[in-house]
């Protein structure tokens, strides 16, 4: 089912322009701000650390399988913790294990810049890190 | 600004269209458009002259200095203390032995935090800062409070970014050993009274240090006259390469002062029963310095000088007075910092957008700017803000690349409403 989100958002970002996904980003912070992220979730416990806008995740498992929610001030990162946490939903451990630096780098093309790129594969480590489990890193799976 | 001299006064007018000639990067276009260059605060661009003083001293002349038995070593350790010598007239230094080379401003300050701080100051003694401080006239301060017990004190700023010379001086007491603060403050352009920050230092027995990166660009600076005891500022914010900072010390107190790097070129003697250390500035030169840098600051502060303060500041307040009219037409826009005679450094804000939004907008269109806190968090929190989207106007910008940069924020808040 992520898995389904994952390509689509690969793909519309594949054929359009930069100023296009620029524009796609800002359509996602928009869908992004009409989901449901309480207050109360954003605490220090959730924020991730050393990101130029704050960004919050938080992690459900269910049923065996991991649910990400996430927020943030900024809009282009809004746009970017959409397409994050849609993508790597609804996954077992060990899709969620699997997931390598190259998955995160095809959805960073509407990031454009290299910091936000960096900020991309820290949402992905983050993302494992809630559900348990190791990191990706730039040797294995890339 | 009242710290000025009159030996850097040439011409009147600046021709910016020639001007901006001389920077081979402004041609160039982002996104297909053409860049509009408003980070010069964080780091200038570089006039041809410049390029062509280091590649000349490369391709030409470049050995290392201080040491060499040979042609090239002599002709480029000549070439190297005239830079020294260059900055020294710059400043209007007494010696060029009170010119030492460090790595950037943040070095110059940590230069004096050890060997002055470490030397001369103990516990329960103060060191005065400011609330617009850059973390490197901050964290230093902090780092030798911890080691001696020494106290940090901080000099208030007023809600506009403006500094109130009479609260400043009811910090000072008998304490008070050292004041460490910025001539003007890169997040707010807010220039400091220094000659009076000095004397009012002086008369509680204090030493005082300014941070200078900002102030040197936009117009002249006289240590002698400010009474400066040191003076730190770097050469990639004046037009020069990066990796170069300067500290002006006086001499008797720099020639007080142990060293604080130690190595080659700053030794006296050296043997294994112990070492014996050379005088100012050798002292805190340990290494090898920045030598094909110190050539490019001395090409940055001829060019400079050639167009002159009188006109680099003409042309920077008339766009900063345009810039500021022209962003406050814009709605829901808030400047932060409106002290009257600031620096040419504009940091806004616009009602209801994230600042990183704002600038990754403005990117799009070619105008690059810097956003965020702009290593100043301690004056983010008193302001109350999460930082700012930050314009600085250099000698080569000009009123349409500000009418780009207004149509570009319009634009920031039509795609983000």
């Amino acid at each position: 089912m992520a898995r389904e989100e994952y390509e689509d958002f690969a793909e519309t970002l594949e054929a359009l322009d930069d100023d296009m996904r620029f524009e796609f980003l800002l359509d996602l912070a928009k869908k992004q701000d009409a989901t449901d992220f309480p207050e109360e979730w954003k605490t220090d416990a959730n924020l991730m650390h050393g990101c130029m806008s704050k960004v919050w995740l938080v992690h459900e498992e269910k049923d065996g399988l991991h649910w990400f929610k996430g927020a943030s001030e900024a809009a282009i990162v809004k746009g970017l913790v959409h397409m994050m946490v849609r993508s790597f939903s609804g996954l077992t451990s060990e899709e969620v294990r699997e997931i390598s630096l190259d998955d995160v780098r095809r959805l960073n093309l509407g990031a454009l810049t290299f910091q936000r790129q960096v900020g991309m594969m820290a949402m992905l480590k983050q993302i494992q890190k809630l559900a348990g489990q190791p990191v990706a890193r730039e040797s294995a799976g890339a | 600004m009242a710290d000025t001299v009159s030996d850097h006064t040439n011409s009147t007018v600046l021709d910016v269209d020639a001007v901006r000639r001389d920077f081979p990067i402004l041609s160039e276009t982002v996104y297909g458009k053409p860049l509009v260059f408003l980070d010069s605060g964080a780091s200038a661009q570089k006039p041809r002259q410049v390029i062509d003083a280091m590649r000349h001293c490369m391709e030409h002349q470049y050995s290392n200095v201080h040491r060499g038995a040979h042609y090239l070593s002599a002709a480029t350790t000549d070439a190297f203390e005239q830079a020294r010598d260059r900055v020294a007239r710059f400043l209007n230094a007494a010696s060029p032995d009170e010119i030492i080379f460090t790595s950037n401003v943040t070095a110059a300050i940590n230069l004096v935090a050890h060997a002055y701080g470490r030397a001369f100051l103990k516990a329960g003694d103060e060191v005065i800062v400011s609330e617009m401080e850059h973390h490197a006239n901050i964290v230093p301060w902090q780092l030798l409070a911890e080691a001696t017990g020494v106290v940090l004190r901080v000099a208030p700023v007023e809600d506009d970014g403006s500094f109130r010379i009479e609260r400043f001086a009811e910090l000072l007491n008998d304490r008070t050993r050292l004041v460490s603060i910025t001539h003007c403050s890169n997040v707010l352009g807010t220039n400091v009274p220094a000659k009076e920050v000095a004397r009012l230092a002086h008369d509680a027995g204090a030493k005082v240090l300014f941070d200078g990166a900002q102030a040197v660009v936009h117009g002249p600076v006289d240590v002698q006259y400010i009474d400066a005891d040191f003076y730190g500022f770097t050469a990639h914010k004046l037009y020069g390469p990066s990796g170069l900072g300067v500290l002006y010390g006086k001499l008797d107190i720099l020639n007080s002062m142990p060293p604080f790097l130690g190595g080659g070129d700053m030794i006296d003697k050296v043997s294994f029963k112990g070492s014996t250390f050379k005088e100012a500035p050798h002292r805190f030169e340990a290494g090898t310095p920045a030598i094909v840098e110190a050539i490019g600051l001395h090409a940055a502060i001829n060019y400079v000088a050639d167009i002159g303060f009188d006109a680099i500041r003409a042309h920077e307040a008339g766009l900063r007075d345009y810039a500021h009219e022209r962003l406050s037409a814009i709605d829901g826009m808030r400047l932060i910092g409106t002290a009257p005679d600031k620096a040419a450094i504009i940091s806004f804000l616009v009602d209801g957008l994230h600042p990183y939004d704002v600038a990754a907008v403005l990117d799009r269109q070619g105008v690059a700017c810097r956003v965020g806190h702009h290593c100043a968090e301690p004056l983010m929190d008193r302001l109350g803000i999460i930082g700012t989207v930050r314009a600085t106007l250099a000698m080569y910008n000009t009123k349409a690349e500000i009418d780009v940069l207004g149509e570009a924020i319009e634009k920031a808040k039509k795609m983000l409403a």
